[in-house]
């Protein structure tokens, strides 16, 4: 008998790859064509399981491509991305970088944005519950000095700029969604923020002042820094309006 | 009557039936990883139920029984959802799931071997002294039958208890599939088992193919396991009972039509004891 560390070494080689069943086959009991049997209903398990957990944090993508194509996909991401944490919500990290390099794929350009999206909404779904603005920071706080003040986001808000509609397919591939199913590809950049205000997770198209508003804020910008950015995108841009937004909007939590 | 009784697992499409109303349930468990997150609407609905239900945290990431790949982080996790659920139970497999190299997510058996009890028992103290909380473990269900081991299944589970005070969660249905798979005796796996230690009960379907049975957690509980689950309560006392339904989960009534089923007999051989 092997020792445990590498009787595992060998059972696991077996279930990460149906070639490299030999070593294994000695460890265990019974006729040799059931051991094989059996390693592949294992197999199957780890497959099938972190297969559901890309499933779960990537629906769009999923929907986009097809389940069996997406199934075959969750195959080929394990060959090269090996799972390294007991936790499968952590499992589909990697799989925007994944998707950007296959090459099956590239006749949809915009499904790399896509995943990227999904990832940011997977994380914002399990992020912190935003918490009630904090205006402490303001308090005795001469006017003139507020514009040192950084705005802090809630947890989970993440912003991405795609040269795709990424706010127009996110909405039409929520399940409640009964509009008619018409996109145009070309309709220029898009601009989005992924946030959560209360449970279900949003995804929303921004004017370009906002996105660099929220974008440098994000990026820890204070808020004078934050209003050069969104000034130099919308020469309109109105910081005081979009403070009241944005806090409203459970975005911005507090300023410190 | 005992503590909690019948109980169900809670799984998101149950969310919207226990936010609209009381369920007929003893008490209910979730996976712990899926609390995980630092909020969210998983999160809520669990302290929601937990104002109501006594609440039992099942874990099955953790690989207690992992040569390599052991990680401290996971279980910083676990400590913190502890704190923050006050769980009425807590339990982990006895199973392994990762390497040095990668995890393979699933709960995969072990050989009943000295090193391995070896290292279980000091995973297991490692978990108790974290949690400062005695914790029960799990038998699981397993497709393969190492060629070599030192004990037999059930006095396997009892070294450990001994050595390390955790309690049993005996999976029923995990014991039916080992003796359909490979002929062990499930009876007298129970028999092995210090009946103090028994904690909780599952009951669970599984899937039975050409290839053997395979634990898919996926529909009603057989009869034969039903028939195991009487011999258990017998021998165990009326512990809390849980039924899992994992995949193809079906309208929370057929949940709560087979943990009444349980319940039923839970109470029956109760009163025949007394």
């Amino acid at each position: 008998m092997p020792s445990l560390h590498e009787l595992q070494a060998r059972f696991a080689a077996a279930l990460n790859d149906a070639k490299q069943t030999q070593p294994a086959t000695r460890l265990f009991s019974g006729p040799r064509a059931m051991t094989l049997a059996r390693l592949a209903i294992y197999r199957g398990n780890v497959h099938g399981n972190r297969a559901n957990a890309l499933a779960g944090a990537y629906p769009i993508a999923r929907k986009i491509v097809g389940d069996e194509f997406f199934d075959a996909m969750a195959r080929e991401y394990a060959r090269g991305h090996r799972s390294r944490c007991g936790d499968l919500n952590e499992y589909g990290e990697y799989f925007p970088d994944f998707v950007a390099a296959f090459p099956h794929t590239a006749d949809l350009p915009y499904l790399p944005d896509v995943v990227r999206m999904e990832w940011l909404a997977h994380r914002a779904y399990y992020a912190a519950d935003p918490a009630p603005f904090d205006a402490s920071a303001l308090a005795g706080l001469p006017t003139e000095r507020y514009g040192g003040l950084r705005p802090r986001l809630a947890g989970g808000c993440a912003l991405l700029e795609s040269a795709w509609p990424l706010g127009r397919i996110w909405t039409l591939h929520q399940d409640d969604y009964g509009g008619a199913f018409e996109i145009d590809l070309d309709a220029g950049p898009d601009r989005v923020l992924i946030h959560r205000p209360a449970w279900r997770v949003q995804v929303c198209s921004l004017a370009p002042g906002d996105f660099r508003f929220l974008e440098s804020a994000s990026c820890g910008a204070t808020l004078d820094d934050a209003f050069e950015a969104a000034a130099a995108a919308d020469a309109d841009f109105d910081l005081s309006r979009a403070l009241t937004r944005w806090i409203d909007a459970r975005v911005i939590e507090n300023l410190v | 009557m005992p503590a909690l009784g019948a109980g169900i697992g809670l799984r998101a499409p149950h969310y919207a039936d226990f936010a609209a109303a009381p369920q007929p349930t003893g008490w209910l468990e979730v996976h712990s990883e899926n609390y995980f997150g630092a909020g969210g609407r998983d999160l809520q609905m669990l302290e929601r139920v937990r104002r109501d239900y006594p609440v039992s945290l099942h874990g099955v990431g953790l690989g207690l029984g992992s040569a390599q790949g052991w990680d401290e982080g996971h279980l910083g996790k676990l400590v913190a959802l502890v704190d923050r659920v006050q769980p009425a139970l807590v339990s982990e497999h006895l199973s392994w799931n990762a390497t040095a190299e990668d995890n393979l997510n699933d709960l995969l058996p072990l050989p009943r071997t000295r090193e391995a009890l070896a290292l279980l028992a000091s995973r297991v103290q490692r978990v108790q002294d974290r949690l400062r909380r005695r914790i029960l473990v799990e038998n699981v269900s397993a497709y393969l039958e190492f060629a070599e081991g030192d004990f037999g299944e059930g006095e396997f589970i009892a070294e450990l208890v001994r050595r390390t005070g955790c309690g049993v969660l005996l999976d029923v249905n995990n014991l039916y599939v080992n003796q359909m798979n490979h002929g062990t005796d499930a009876v007298a796996v129970m028999l092995a088992v210090p009946t103090a230690s028994v904690k909780e009960i599952h009951l669970a379907g599984h899937l039975r193919t050409e290839d053997g049975l395979i634990d898919t957690h996926g529909d009603r509980v057989v009869d034969a396991v039903w028939q195991l689950y009487r011999t258990a309560l017998d021998r165990f006392g009326p512990v809390p009972t849980l039924i899992e339904w994992d995949t193809d989960i079906p309208p929370l009534p057929v949940l709560l039509g087979e943990a009444a089923k349980a319940r039923a007999l839970m109470e029956d051989r109760h009163a025949v004891a007394a």
